[in-house]
Formats: structure tokens, C-alpha cells, sequence
């Protein structure tokens, strides 16, 4: 299952980060190689989103102490577009409405800035919409949702499969799903999945934030880790999500003390 | 070319007048010299406005006209023969009765000083019940050897049921000073219908003042449109009457800054008939150093029954520097009516910029994008949509340069 004679593509070492002052990681280590895909649980406030918003470099995250490398690079000497580029993606938790600017110009804006970052022509307009038109199909979006500005107006469940939509356009390497699943019903649920299943190569990985098995059952992680107090206090593989979901935290807490 | 020094604009304004009136009279319209010795009695009386007087407070008039320009009072030159006392109109006394009705020189200084000096008229005139199928594009490009004022008259006369657009558009060379005044009186007759553009894209050297006046009689509409994409100082100051019963006005501003410009649009909608409906979206983007001004407004007099009203004025201040002054004023005397006013002022909104970037958007790019998008807005709401596309590339084009010249990086 595990790929050991693969290079890592991500490492986290000794990862500190505050925001507004407050130490939320407290030494993050997590080591993700190509083709895997690692679950990431824990109880609201144990720093999985901290750790998301670090890695993608939200401005109002500060990291105060250890490293990460990205494909040998040190992503955080990196600015976000660049770490977009260099195939990092977030799927966001609340994805942002954006009036008045249409899914096609902030699309083609995002598309071309990353070609010309690979050294590569801008794609002409027709080239462009037909690849719009393949990657909606991934995610049964609307045309008419891709017509309409960014996240306007969407549903929760149309936003979260708009993200996909993009990941599906960026063809990212690192994927992070902040809570892709909440707030979607079981068909959109299935949807959004299947669309990020069909994405998957060999070569790409993903990190999935979640509270419920029931997104893990679709994406069937390598590996899944237990944040507590902003650090990963247990790494067990796919058994340790159905545990988590019969027994909850407390366990792990307890162990963790007493370890 | 006569100077006017920097002394004492007022003075040497009057001055001007008092010792070339044979020769403004004589290169000009017949019609410009009737009303030329009040106006000439009025602006001595008013001066030019300090920032007490309520209207301009937010622009130093003195300063704007203090620099030394210089007139061409004489036979127009090239420059401006596309302008030349043109007329198209066919009714000199249908002219001679209406100009210089609306446009009041005893109590605004900026009209009585163009009233005194102008030399240039354009008359529109759309008999009744004529449909102009095409807009009336009138291009003003200012060039000249040495710093130039030019004063303007533009007086559009919509007979009932008439319609007609017109846009004007205004350039200058940008190595050279500039200072220009317009006055634009607005007929709108009954059930008729008149949209105007004013698009500016002049200087940093330019300084530019244009007061409208528009009179909408019964069922009658007028559109105003002011896209002020560049500049150095620029003024426009609306006056619309709704005096006829469900008359409309629909007042638009798209207003980008930089560098050290100045923008102060200022506007008053006076519903003195039942029935009548008026709208006003003014949106600015003030960035580096800039400053904005918007004060709208909107009187509601005690005849004014089932008046509808809304006024909005959003801004997007840009920087720690740039300022924007805001004042939407809803004044009420009826009792039955529905009216709104409000104003923001915000910055580009953070998780939108973050939520671009992670896509890989650049900041700059970024943040052009919603700044285009803030303003597009304004062009989403203009009638005229055939001008649509061609104001989204100059609102674009406009963020472009600015951040291509990467001065506010």
C-alpha cells in the first residue's frame, strides 16, 4: 500500500504557527508521498484548518518555527500564487462569493497565470471554454453556474463542487479538502467524491479534513492522522477512522496523556 | 492668446472680459453675448467659491483657476474647429429663448464665469416625436503650444417625445495644461427621452469643470452617465428638475483615481412634481494618493407626492493616503413618498483576494479584478448597451496602466 521507495512530496517538520498571537500548531510532522492520501481528524480547535491556511499561506498565519518542503522546495518562502503553481490546491471550507467577477475571467486568469509560470502560452478563448466544458462534466456543474460570478448565488453544494471544478481545471498535485463534506447532502456528497476520485493519478495526493467516515468511505485514505491540541497525537491507517467514528476522541486524548 | 496671470484670477477674469469684450463677441454665436454683461456683474459679486460655500467645499476652486492659462479668443483655431460655434439647430429663437434659462449665474460662480467668456456653443435639437437612431458622439481633444482654457456651451433641446443620446468625450495631451469649463443646459421635454455620456480621460495637468442642468418635463427621462477614468482636477455638478409628474432622472458616476488627482461630483435632484422617480449610483476607486468627493442631494418638495427615490454612493479607498468624502443628503417636505440614501467606504475585500490567489491569481492581478468588477457595476446599469463593452475595455485598460507603471507597488 505504502509507496516507501517513492521520494516524499510534502514535509512537515516541527511545524509552530500562530494566529492573532495565539500558538494554534504546536509541532506538526507529516511526511505525504506521491499517489497517497492522508486523513486528517480531530475535534474543532485541535489546528487542522490552521494547518491548510499554513501550508496554502494565508496572510493572517504565522509560522514561528520549523520547515516544510514541497517537491524539495521550501513552500514557505513561497507567495500563494506561487504555491498554486507549484500544484497546491485547497478546496475551500467557505468558499468565497466574488460579485462581478465571472467564472471565465477569474478561470482564465488562473489558468494562464500557472501556464505562463510552466513557460507555457496563454490558451486562446476557444481552447479554454472547451476545457471548461470538460471539466464541468466532472462535477455535473450547470453551465449556468460557470456563466454566473464567482460562487454567487450558489448553493452550499454548488459551491463545494465548484471547487472541484477548479481543482479539475489547475490539475494540482497536493490537494487539501478543508470539510469538503459539510453541508452537503448524500447525492451531493457522492458527486463532489466521485468528481475528486476521477481526478486521482498516481502521482497526485491529497490531505482531507473531515469530522464523519462517511467522505473517507468514497475516498479510502492511506493514512489518517488525529490532531489534538495542534499536534498529530495518532497516525493509524484506514481502521483508525471507524474507530474514531464509533468511539470519538476522548480515547485518543487520554492515551495521548498518558503516553 | 491673452494671459491670465496668477495675481488675482478673480480680477484678471473680469478684467479679460471688460477689456476684449469686442473681440469675444465678435467670435462668437450672437446668441452667447446677450446674458454675458450679468454673468460678468454675478461673478464679480460671487467671487470664486471658498470652501464655505456648501457645494464646493470639497474642491479649491481658487487654486484650479489660479495657474496662468491663456484663451484663444479670437477665430477658433484648428484644434478646435470641429467645435467652431457649431449649430445644428435650424430655430434661432427657439435658441435664443432657452439658452441660459437653466443654467444660473446669479448664484454658481463656475457658470457665471462661462457665461461670460464662452465662445463655443453646440446645440442638439431633436424636434418632437424624432427618434436620433444613433448617439450624437461629440470628441473633445485638447492640444496646445501653451496652457490653454477653454470655456464650453452645450444646450441639447428635446422636444416631447422626442429621444436622443450623446456622449462626449474629452482627451488632452498630456504635456501640456489644461483648463476647462461646460455648461450643459438639458431640455427634456414631455415623455421625451435624453441620455448623456461624459466619459473623461484627460491629465494629471488637467483641470476640468462641467455644470449640467437639466429641466425633465412630464413623463419625460434623463440619464446622466460621468466616467472620470483620468484627470487632474475634475468637477461636475448636476442639477436636475423632475418638474413635470412622473418625470425620471437616472444620475450614474464611475470615478478611478490615482497620483494626486481629484474627483468631486456633486449633485442635486429636485422632485417638484408628484409621480417622479430618480436613481443615483456614484462608485469611486481612489488609490496612492488621490482624493474623491461625492455629495448628492435629493429634495423632495411638499407637491412631490409618490416620489420613489434611491441614491447609493460606494467607494473603495485603496491606500492608507487616498481619501474619499461622502455626503448623500435626502431632503423631504411630502409625505408620501419612498426614498432611500446611503454610502460605504470600504477596501478590496480580503478572503475574495486570499480566495484568488491561492488559484494562483497574482496579488496585483487580484486586485484588478476586483476593482473592475467594483466598477462594473455602474457599467452593468448605463442604458446605452451598445457603449457596454467599449467602457468595460477603457475601465480596464485604465487599471492596467496603472498597474503596469507599478508606481503604487
Amino acid at each position: 500500500m505504502h509507496p516507501i521507495c517513492k521520494k516524499s512530496m510534502l514535509e512537515i517538520k516541527n511545524l509552530h504557527a500562530t494566529v492573532g498571537g495565539k500558538e494554534i500548531l504546536k509541532g506538526i510532522n507529516l511526511v505525504i508521498k506521491p499517489g497517497e492520501i492522508h486523513a486528517l481528524m480531530g475535534q474543532n480547535g485541535a489546528g487542522k484548518s490552521t494547518l491548510s491556511n499554513v501550508l496554502v499561506g494565508h496572510p493572517a498565519y504565522t509560522v514561528t518555527e520549523g520547515s516544510v518542503t514541497f517537491n524539495g522546495k521550501d513552500l514557505l518562502a513561497m507567495s500563494p500564487d506561487e504555491r498554486s503553481h507549484e500544484g497546491l490546491f485547497l478546496s475551500f471550507q467557505q468558499p468565497v462569493e466574488i460579485p462581478g467577477v465571472s467564472m471565465v475571467n477569474f478561470m482564465r486568469a488562473a489558468l494562464n497565470a500557472k501556464r505562463r509560470y510552466q513557460g507555457l502560452e496563454p490558451l486562446d478563448a476557444a481552447a479554454f471554454l472547451k476545457l471548461m466544458r470538460e471539466k464541468r462534466k466532472i462535477v455535473e456543474l450547470d453551465n449556468k453556474l460557470t456563466s454566473r460570478s464567482v460562487n454567487e448565488g450558489f448553493s452550499g453544494g454548488e459551491k463545494k463542487r465548484n471547487e472541484i471544478f477548479q481543482m479539475a481545471m489547475l490539475e494540482p498535485t497536493l490537494s487539501i479538502l478543508d470539510e469538503t463534506d459539510s453541508g452537503l447532502d448524500v447525492d451531493a456528497l457522492r458527486i463532489v467524491a466521485e468528481g475528486f476520485n476521477k481526478l486521482r493519478t498516481p502521482e497526485t495526493s491529497a490531505i482531507v479534513i473531515t469530522h464523519y467516515q462517511r467522505l473517507l468511505d468514497y475516498l479510502k485514505p492511506d493514512v489518517v492522522h488525529v490532531l489534538i491540541n495542534g499536534r498529530i497525537v495518532k497516525t493509524g491507517g484506514p481502521e483508525l477512522a471507524l474507530e474514531i467514528e464509533n468511539r470519538g476522541f476522548d480515547w485518543i486524548k487520554e492515551e495521548s496523556e498518558h503516553a | 492668446m491673452h494671459n491670465l496671470s496668477a495675481v488675482n484670477p478673480i480680477d484678471q477674469y473680469i478684467e479679460l472680459f471688460h477689456t476684449q469684450r469686442r473681440l469675444i463677441d465678435a467670435n462668437s454665436h450672437p446668441v452667447l453675448n446677450v446674458r454675458r454683461k450679468t454673468a460678468a456683474a454675478a461673478f464679480e459679486r460671487l467671487g470664486f467659491p471658498s470652501r464655505k460655500v456648501e457645494r464646493y467645499k470639497y474642491t479649491d476652486v481658487a487654486a484650479a483657476f489660479a495657474p496662468n492659462y491663456g484663451l484663444s479668443l479670437g477665430k477658433q483655431t484648428a484644434n478646435s474647429r470641429a467645435l467652431d460655434n457649431t449649430t445644428n439647430s435650424e430655430d434661432p429663437a427657439l435658441i435664443a429663448a432657452l439658452y441660459g434659462t437653466l443654467a444660473d449665474v446669479e448664484t454658481d460662480a463656475i457658470t457665471a464665469l462661462n457665461t461670460m467668456l464662452v465662445q463655443e456653443l453646440t446645440v442638439i435639437h431633436v424636434p418632437a416625436d424624432t427618434h436620433k437612431e444613433h448617439p450624437v458622439q461629440i470628441v473633445h481633444t485638447l492640444r496646445s503650444t501653451a496652457p490653454l482654457m477653454q470655456n464650453r456651451r452645450l444646450l441639447i433641446i428635446a422636444e416631447a417625445g422626442s429621444h436622443v443620446q450623446v456622449i462626449l468625450n474629452e482627451k488632452a495631451d498630456e504635456q501640456q495644461d489644461f483648463l476647462t469649463t461646460q455648461v450643459t443646459e438639458v431640455f427634456v421635454g414631455e415623455g421625451a427621452h435624453v441620455e448623456l455620456y461624459d466619459i473623461e480621460s484627460t491629465s494629471a495637468r488637467c483641470h476640468r469643470f462641467h455644470q449640467v442642468f437639466a429641466d425633465v418635463a412630464a413623463g419625460g427621462h434623463f440619464t446622466q452617465t460621468a466616467f472620470t477614468l483620468s484627470g487632474g482636477l475634475s468637477r461636475n455638478q448636476t442639477d436636475v428638475r423632475l418638474s413635470g409628474s412622473s418625470a425620471e432622472a437616472i444620475l450614474l458616476g464611475c470615478v478611478i483615481t490615482d497620483g494626486h488627482q481629484h474627483v468631486d461630483n456633486n449633485t442635486l435632484i429636485d422632485h417638484r412634481a408628484p409621480g417622479c422617480r430618480s436613481r443615483e449610483l456614484y462608485k469611486y476607486v481612489v488609490d496612492q494618493q488621490s482624493t474623491g468627493a461625492f455629495a448628492g442631494r435629493v429634495l423632495v418638495r411638499e407637491e412631490a407626492q409618490q416620489t420613489d427615490s434611491e441614491e447609493r454612493n460606494a467607494n473603495l479607498v485603496c491606500t492608507d493616503e487616498a481619501r474619499m468624502w461622502t455626503q448623500p443628503m435626502l431632503e423631504i417636505y411630502a409625505d408620501d413618498v419612498k426614498c432611500s440614501h446611503g454610502s460605504t467606504v470600504g477596501q478590496l475585500n480580503a478572503d475574495a483576494l486570499f480566495y484568488m490567489r491561492q488559484r494562483g491569481i497574482s496579488e496585483a492581478e487580484a486586485r484588478m479584478l476586483l476593482k473592475q468588477a467594483f466598477a462594473a457595476e455602474v457599467i452593468d446599469t448605463i442604458p446605452l448597451e451598445a457603449l457596454r463593452p467599449r467602457l468595460y475595455a477603457l475601465v480596464e485598460n485604465r487599471f492596467r496602466s496603472c498597474e503596469d507603471c507599478k508606481l503604487c507597488k
